[in-house]
Parts: structure tokens; sequence; C-alpha cells
């Protein structure tokens, strides 16, 4: 299929509503993190969004690791 | 806390039960645990990667600098005592013009020192940003692609819009200019300028042009980009203690 168009991908194939709500942005140990839900009902680290570079060489707040939702504040 | 009780816990043990400890970690876990660095850095780090998005929510497989993330980490590092300085690091393909003058804006009036540097890329609206700061630095292979502002989508009153993406654009030239040495006149030769990019019109300026047109201060990476930071945190306090004087 070739689309000749001027619109944006976005408008001619919008993505299901439930795509974003899986990520969302939490508080864990103060540190602000983008999460997904996992099957196992736990957070996964999608980004770190903190500003100190310190906090980015903990291996507990890399990016795939896991921590329980009842740790998350928001 | 934390820190503490691990020195404490660390001075009381015995030199052979660490070593065994250690040995059953990696033999269970596969790792070692390394040891923590302190939390408090006088200088914080922010990342502008992806797009930067817009009022329109971008789908989640894009990578993309939100907005209302990086406004409110900004506000804190205004207001949190113990940061002296941010570095700020950019490789973006540019994104929404009013977000991007948003977070370049904010930089600018940042009262701490500030310092980007762009890697891989920083363009369009990514130039703006990359400007905002103290100091710039463009490491030898980035690029910065400047072109004239766009619009995708469904145009309704054609007059009009024209009119608001030319206003829109001339906000973009004149932060620009303000905020770095290139002159309006090479500013807009480069955005409207044919033949550098295939049949578009723009420019796609690498490293060392960028310095040489003005648009960036430095050609260096990280450790230049520090250093700079550090003198200029210097240069602050010092000039503080002259006023108290």
């Amino acid at each position: 299929m070739i689309l000749y168009t001027i619109m944006p991908e976005h408008l001619i194939f919008p993505t299901d509503t439930a795509a974003y709500e899986k990520q969302k942005m939490v508080y864990y140990d103060g540190i602000p993190f983008l999460v997904q839900k996992t099957d196992t009902d736990e957070y996964e680290i999608v980004q770190n969004l903190s500003t100190n570079p310190f906090h980015f060489l903990d291996p507990k707040y890399a990016p795939g690791s896991r921590f329980p939702m009842s740790a998350a504040t928001s | 806390m934390e820190t503490e009780r691990y020195i404490q816990q660390e001075a009381d043990e015995k030199p052979e039960t660490k070593t065994e400890q250690a040995a059953e970690a990696i033999q269970q876990l596969g790792q070692t645990n390394i040891p923590q660095m302190t939390p408090d850095t006088n200088i914080h780090c922010l990342t502008i990667v992806g797009q930067i998005e817009g009022h329109i929510q971008l789908p989640p497989q894009n990578k993309a600098t939100k907005y209302e993330h990086v406004i409110p980490q900004i506000v804190a590092i205004e207001q949190n005592q113990n940061i002296e300085g941010l570095l700020v690091i950019l490789n973006t393909v540019g994104g929404d013009v009013e977000a991007g003058l948003a977070i370049a804006e904010m930089l600018a009036s940042l009262s701490k020192p500030t310092v980007s540097i762009v890697l891989g890329g920083g363009h369009s609206i990514g130039v703006p940003i990359a400007v905002s700061c103290d100091y710039s630095f463009i490491t030898e292979t980035a690029t910065m692609t400047i072109h004239p502002v766009r619009l995708t989508g469904l145009v309704i009153g054609v007059p009009q819009t024209f009119e608001y993406l030319d206003k829109m654009q001339e906000r973009v030239v004149r932060f620009v200019t303000k905020h770095s040495n290139i002159s309006e006149e090479k500013f807009k030769e480069l955005m409207f300028s044919k033949g550098n990019l295939t049949r578009d019109i723009g420019t796609n300026v690498v490293g060392p042009d960028a310095v040489k047109y003005g648009l960036i201060d430095e050609v260096g990476g990280v450790s230049q980009a520090m250093n700079k930071l550090r003198e200029l945190i210097e240069m602050k306090k010092s000039g503080e203690r002259k006023m108290i004087q």
C-alpha cells in the first residue's frame, strides 16, 4: 500500500487508546520513572526521567528493572 | 541513612566473610554489588532525546521528550540549592515549535550556569534549545538541520495559517539570533537555501560549520562541556563573593 497524502500518519492510523494507558509516570524512591505494567502486576522501568546523573549508575533504576506497584508513589 | 548503614556493616565484617559473601553473590545472582555513589551532585543533566512532543500525545513506541516532564524538572533545578549547574544533552530530530520554544525559554531564563552539547543531531527546534544555554558545544560528527517551519495535516483558512506560520518562524529566528552569535541574515540564508538538502529547502550544518557560522560556541565532547560548566560555576561563585564584599 502506498499513501500519497499530506495527512500525518498518526491521523490516518490512530493508535489504540489502550497503548497509551500501558505507560505512565510514577515516582519510586523519589525518582521519576516512565513505567509499564507487567503481567505479574509489577512496574517495569521504561525510562529513567531523573536529571541526577548518579541515578543512572544503580542497576535497580535501569530500564528493564522491575519494582512492586506498591512501592510507587505518584 | 542507607549509605551510613552500609559503611557500618562493612566495617564490622571480617575480610573473610566479605569475600565469601561476594563469591556467593556471584554464584547465586551472577553479579556483585557496585559501591553506591553519593546521591548528591552539584551538576544535573537534562537529556532532550527523540521527538519533542507537543500538544498531541505521541504513540508510546516513539522516543519523545515531553514538556510536562522537562518543565517541572527545570523548575526543580532552579529551586534546589545543591544544584549549581545544568548540562543539557541534545540528540533530537525536532518536533513541536511551541513546546521546543517553551523548553528553550525556560533554559535561557535559568539563573544557574547551563552548558549544552549536541550529540548526533540537534535538528529543527533542537537549534533554539542548543543555543539557549550559556555556552554550547557540538561534537565533530553531530549535525543540525535548519529549515523553515512546516505543518502537516488539514489546513482551514490558508492565508491566516500562512501568516501564523510566518510569525511562528519569526519567533524561532529571533530567539536563535538573540542567543547565539549568528546574524539573522546568515540564519535565514541557511534556512532558505536550495541545493543542500535534496529537493528541499534548508541546510544540514555539521559540527565545525555550526561553530564557523556562530550558531554554536565550540566543537567538543563531554569533558570540554563539563570543564566549561565547572568554570562557569566558579565564575558565578566568585562573582557572588565579590558582591557580598
